[in-house]
């Protein structure tokens, strides 16, 4: 998780991702930033996240983000 | 149940209101005392009343052919036209009869082209069109806020208060019109019969205001023909009308190179000119009106002579 | 008929919610169909027949894919991993034929009825290049109307239920009633199959606060339509049609005006739209989120038609981004150039496709296929500069949360759009350059005042207009910190509602822009 805030940080750095619930709403996170969080995650967690979990119901908060690439690493 | 009540007196109180401004919307003033000024929609409403000596009643083809000014330069005589682009006749009907209200024109010239315009909505629209309009004046009368709301503003704003053009658009693009043939011989068709009684209708108000009704068609390459000219020469026969085609063997010799602005459909500034000439000469020789450039009453349509032939530059 | 005939609001509307709820639950959805076609065929007639054939193809088609799905299941059930992942990847590509299939079916319509004329175009100008005789003979043909939007739903379903995203639907008239319903069939918004599913068949009774609440958004809609767009047409037509006879100044203010009337004739649509379904109970997605308190041009196009930018955004940009040879690229330009260059490269092929497409998608025409690009890069800069900009402002001392500062980046946001809907409306692309040539080089105020009052509008209509955007600019402030309107006005005393709703219809009647002497808005997004 710590890993994931990290990267976040570096993409990101104005805000608060222990806290934030709205980040695609809210467009912190617009679409070409999370290209690269995907790129990010992709590389550093070895799962492949598949177009259709790209909702923002899954990246909207820090939390949500790590539960998806929970699931995928379990898959 | 309390809703529906709630609902039922809405719509009450919504009724009367519509009701009460209605009033208040209803052209109060006749339409004679409008005097010199610019309306938009209804311009010929804005002439000095019975200053007008003939009308033209069409399309697109009379506001781009005929120019007034033309006319009052040469000969004097008050010309307006009183055209839409693709005018029916039913509406030609209504704004004569609202035209003839406040002017008396001793001559009334009508596009031929009109005669052939059949309304691609069905009639049942327009009955229930004309239906709400009936019940519910204030879709006609409700743009009369512009006379009774913020009328403190200074009028100097109503820029031109004379009305130039006279219904005229001054256009010179050119376009040359390539079909030479369009009046070859064909066989004649007939004026819609839906067409043929508002035009009846057209006849029986100029005979009730005593104005004599001249039937004509201005050169138009793309939508006249010999078939139609027959039907309306017809038409002309039947009413014992003076029927004058101006498209058969080019009788004003148009240029249709130079002469046009859209390939045949209109004719642009030049050509105005020439057809404009001609009407004039036509009415001058009924000897029915005077050349009243010298007359002070009309001392206005110099000064909108004036305006306008600065616009043409 | 149009969603703005008053025999839309007072008959049809009225007449399709009394059927609708006196009838029992199941046969509710059945009202709403019988209703569509009707609509559907003052329209397009028996060009009906074509979202026939759409609906039944994408409904056969996710019932094979779901079939497929199943087989796959049964065959891998005991077998070992490696055989799993080359039985898996037998029945995948199956599934993406039928898809493939499927989706191309559906985009032949479209491309038959919305774009074959100007292909032929391309290809007779091709042919004239080279100086080969003869040339495709152009055909014009009518579209059914709402095409360009039912494709797109038509297509959202296919995928995904392809991506096994929800389950295929059973019953084909859910799937006939999805595209064909009467609110989104002309303009959209354009639906996602899971998000409308659970309204659209569950044949919700009519309420009184449903049908106060939607007949007060249908009210709105009417109001930005009739009042503002239908007034500034009048201005718009005579300055698209003569800019040659225009100044730099008036040609823009054309500019102006016409982003004004798109956006009340669009969202107004929306606004009855959205209101129509909410009378029966359906819940139709916002596609406009006050656009024009954006700050840069994203985020424009995440507050402008925003379901079509969703489906360009989940259909096109991440599957083009994450697809495997974009993925490829990328990870050799990551070695060279570093993370943020590779996802930019990224961004950029995904954007490209999406703004070609997107262009292409509003019209059949260059000057659409500019207005995509014009986005495309104005998109593109604003990401390779923004750490630039952020940089610069920390240098300055410049505080990004500044109101003024945003007021700035709004304003900026607006000019841009300005230029891009000026090249929008243009007859062509050359018209549009000529515009823009004529504003840059013709920028004399001479005259300025003269054409601002004889251009069919006088001081009264400017007035009106004023008065009616500070209107719009109050709910839109209101919409903007997430306070429901119609719920809070509810909540007032009687007569100051009352109050309300009758000034609204009785503007809309009196200044209304209808009537002798003006000409209506031809809606811009129903030619689709």
């Amino acid at each position: 998780m710590e890993k994931l805030i990290e990267i976040l940080e570096e993409l990101n750095p104005d805000v608060d991702y222990e806290n934030c619930e709205n980040l695609v709403d809210g467009r912190y996170l617009d679409s070409l930033t999370i290209l690269s969080l995907i790129s990010e995650i992709e590389d550093n967690f070895g799962v492949v996240i598949p177009t259709v979990e790209i909702i923002p119901d899954n990246f909207n908060s820090a939390k949500k983000i790590w539960a998806l690439i929970t699931k995928l690493e379990e898959e | 149940m309390k809703n529906v009540f709630k609902s039922i007196m809405f719509m009450i109180i919504l009724f009367f209101l519509i009701i009460i401004i209605t009033y208040f919307l209803l052209p109060r003033d006749s339409v004679r005392k409008y005097g010199i000024i610019k309306t938009s929609v209804y311009e010929i409403l804005g002439e000095k009343e019975d200053s007008i000596d003939a009308v033209v009643i069409g399309d697109s083809l009379i506001y781009s052919g005929i120019s007034p000014m033309e006319i009052w330069h040469n000969f004097g005589i008050t010309v307006f036209d009183l055209a839409k682009s693709a005018e029916l006749i039913s509406s030609s009907y209504k704004n004569f009869e609202m035209a003839i209200k406040s002017q008396h024109p001793k001559l009334i010239f009508f596009e031929g082209n009109v005669l052939y315009r059949e309304s691609k909505n069905k009639p049942w629209f327009y009955v229930w069109e004309e239906l709400y309009k009936t019940y519910f004046p204030i879709t006609k009368y409700h743009n009369n806020w512009k006379k009774y709301l913020f009328t403190n503003l200074n009028d100097s704003m109503n820029y031109s208060k004379i009305n130039i053009y006279k219904g005229f658009k001054y256009i010179t693009k050119s376009k040359p019109g390539k079909k030479l043939d369009y009046m070859k011989e064909k066989e004649k068709i007939e004026v819609p019969k839906e067409n043929q009684e508002y035009f009846h209708k057209i006849y029986e108000l100029c005979q009730k205001n005593n104005v004599k009704l001249v039937l004509i068609s201005t050169p138009n390459m793309k939508s006249w023909n010999y078939g139609k000219y027959l039907g309306t020469k017809d038409l002309a026969l039947k009413y014992n009308l003076e029927y004058i085609d101006l498209n058969i063997n080019n009788p004003l010799n148009i240029d249709w190179k130079t002469e046009s602005r859209d390939a045949g459909s209109h004719l642009n500034y030049k050509g105005a000119l020439k057809l404009s000439q001609f009407i004039g000469k036509y009415l001058k020789e009924t000897n029915l009106f005077t050349d009243k450039r010298e007359d002070s009453n009309y001392a206005s349509w110099n000064e909108a002579y004036d305006i306008y032939k600065e616009g043409l530059k | 008929m149009s969603y703005f005939d008053v025999i839309y609001f007072l008959a049809f509307l009225p007449g399709v919610i009394i059927i609708y709820n006196l009838l029992p639950k199941k046969i509710k959805p059945f009202i709403l169909l019988l209703a569509s076609f009707a609509f559907f065929f003052t329209y397009s007639k028996w060009l009906i027949i074509f979202i026939l054939l759409s609906s039944l193809s994408i409904y056969l088609a996710g019932l094979t894919m779901q079939k497929i799905d199943s087989e796959k299941k049964e065959a891998i059930k005991d077998l070992e991993i490696d055989e799993k992942k080359i039985i898996k990847a037998k029945y995948l590509n199956k599934k993406k034929i039928v898809l493939i299939i499927t989706a191309l079916f559906n985009v032949a319509f479209l491309f038959y009825f919305k774009y074959l004329g100007f292909f032929k175009g391309i290809i007779n100008s091709i042919l004239k290049l080279f100086n080969i005789n003869g040339s495709l003979k152009i055909i014009h043909h009518l579209a059914p109307i709402g095409i360009s939007f039912y494709t797109l739903s038509a297509i959202s379903y296919l995928i995904d239920v392809y991506h096994e995203k929800y389950e295929c639907e059973n019953n084909y008239f859910k799937i006939l009633l999805y595209l064909v319903f009467f609110p989104t069939l002309v303009e959209g918004p354009i639906t996602r199959y899971n998000e409308v599913r659970d309204t659209l068949f569950a044949g919700n009774k009519t309420t009184y606060k449903s049908f106060c609440f939607g007949y007060q958004r249908i009210l709105y809609g009417l109001f930005k339509k009739i009042v503002i767009a239908d007034r500034l047409n009048i201005f718009v037509k005579i300055i698209f049609t003569d800019y040659m006879h225009f100044s730099g100044p008036i040609i823009f203010l054309g500019a102006i005006f016409y982003t004004i009337l798109l956006y009340m004739e669009f969202s107004g649509t929306m606004d009855i739209v959205i209101g129509s379904a909410e009378i029966f109970g359906i819940i139709i997605p916002e596609n406009f989120k006050q656009p024009f308190f954006s700050k840069n041009i994203s985020e424009f196009w995440s507050r402008w038609h925003i379901t079509l930018g969703l489906w360009f955004k989940d259909y096109i940009f991440y599957p083009v981004s994450l697809s495997k040879g974009v993925k490829k690229i990328t990870s050799k330009i990551k070695e060279l150039f570093g993370p943020r260059t590779s996802s930019l490269f990224m961004g950029a092929i995904a954007l490209f496709a999406v703004w070609s497409l997107n262009g292409l998608w509003h019209g059949a025409g260059y000057q659409f296929l500019f207005f995509g690009y014009y986005h495309f890069i104005l998109i593109l800069l604003g990401n390779i500069f923004e750490p630039l900009i952020i940089k610069i402002c920390h240098k300055l001392k410049i505080n990004r949360e500044n109101i003024l500062y945003k007021l700035m980046r709004i304003i900026k946001t607006c000019l841009l759009i300005f230029i891009g809907e000026l090249f929008f409306r243009a007859n062509n692309l050359t018209s549009g350059i000529e515009m823009m040539k004529r504003i840059i080089t013709n920028f004399t105020f001479k005259g300025f005042n003269h054409s601002v009052l004889t251009l069919g509008l006088d001081i009264k209509d400017y007035i009106i207009i004023t008065l009616s955007l500070i209107f719009i600019l109050v709910i839109s402030i209101l919409k903007e910190k997430n306070i429901e309107v119609r719920e809070s006005l509810s909540k007032k005393h009687i007569v100051i509602r009352w109050a309300c709703y009758y000034a609204l219809i009785l503007s809309i009647i009196v200044f209304g822009a209808y009537g002798e002497g003006y000409v209506p808005v031809e809606p811009i997004y129903a030619d689709f």
